[in-house]
């Protein structure tokens, strides 16, 4: 009997679901920066505003890049539903904070993929992933180093104005 | 009719259960679902689809839902096949779908042991 399922493609249905869902994901992540975008530009901060634009366009990339691949391998990509975007938010703080929560729950979310790839010896995606597990320390490094500026230059007076020009500056470097 | 689809066609049984059968054709890169007073084709993907469609149905919720008949009905956007089917019925062809694909799954394994890995 021809393996019908393996000729057609290259991923098992198990990996193409948790795919599938980090499509989602990064679809939703993009809209949740998206919101925050327009909560900064709201109230005054459009440095931070930019700043998670800029997000939200990386995060469309990543929803992107998952998208070819499935389609790559054979699998079938699902074009996801997004719902449940969080648009008020108590502070500019809270902006943050909730920004590297959804970073690492990404991170956590990519780390179950790799560890399922492991187990079904799927290197092949195991490859693909490493991109995303790389782009996972910028990510998170960035969102880190922004919540740290609360800390540093503290909220009181022109402080949050001090934070807001000085999230556009955080880059990440490996060196 | 069937019969002889399975004859000409030189199908192989992959699964079956007390309610119907699943058959690969290896010339016509097929499956065919004999189910419910049907005899079906699919491709890999309208069977991936329906088994999906099938798993997704609340059957508790049908059961437990007085408002609501029985029955369901069975299909997908694009789906040359619709099934209308009680609880029991859509239980059956859950079984005869996941009973699928696990020997899908087994044949894969095999497949690789005995063709493709070369030592
Ligand atoms: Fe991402």
């Amino acid at each position: 009997m021809k393996d019908l399922m393996r000729i057609k493609c290259l991923l098992s249905q198990d990996i193409e679901t948790l795919l599938n869902q980090q499509i989602k994901k990064e679809a939703h992540s993009s809209s949740l920066y998206l919101s925050m975008a327009s909560w900064c530009n709201q109230n005054g901060y459009d440095f931070s505003a930019d700043y998670f634009t800029k997000q939200s366009e990386e995060e469309r990339m990543h929803q992107l890049k998952l998208f070819k691949y499935v389609l790559d391998m054979g699998g079938n990509a699902v074009s996801p539903e997004v719902t449940g975007i969080k648009t008020e938010f108590l502070g500019f703080r809270e902006v943050f904070e909730d920004a590297l929560e959804a970073e690492i729950a990404i991170t956590q979310s990519f780390k179950n993929i790799a560890a399922k790839c492991h187990k079904e010896q799927d290197f092949v995606t195991m490859e693909f992933l490493n991109w995303f597990l790389k782009e996972q320390r910028e990510e998170e490094y960035k969102a880190r180093r922004a919540l740290e500026l609360f800390e540093v230059i503290g909220e009181e007076g022109t402080g949050r104005w001090e934070i807001d020009k000085h999230v556009n500056k955080i880059t990440y470097s490996e060196d | 009719m069937e019969k002889a689809c399975i004859d000409i066609n030189e199908l192989v049984n992959v699964f079956s259960n007390n309610y119907g059968s699943v058959y690969q054709s290896d010339k016509l890169n097929c499956f065919y679902i004999d189910f419910g007073g049907k005899f079906a084709r699919y491709n890999c993907l309208s069977l991936q689809k329906l088994k999906k469609v099938v798993e997704d149905i609340d059957i508790e919720s049908l059961l437990l839902n007085t408002k609501k008949a029985d029955f369901e009905l069975v299909t997908y956007n694009g789906c040359d096949h619709i099934y209308l089917l009680n609880a029991l019925e859509i239980i059956a062809l859950k079984d005869l779908l996941q009973g699928t694909f696990t020997m899908f799954k087994l044949n894969h394994l095999i497949s690789d042991c005995l063709y493709r890995l070369v030592f």
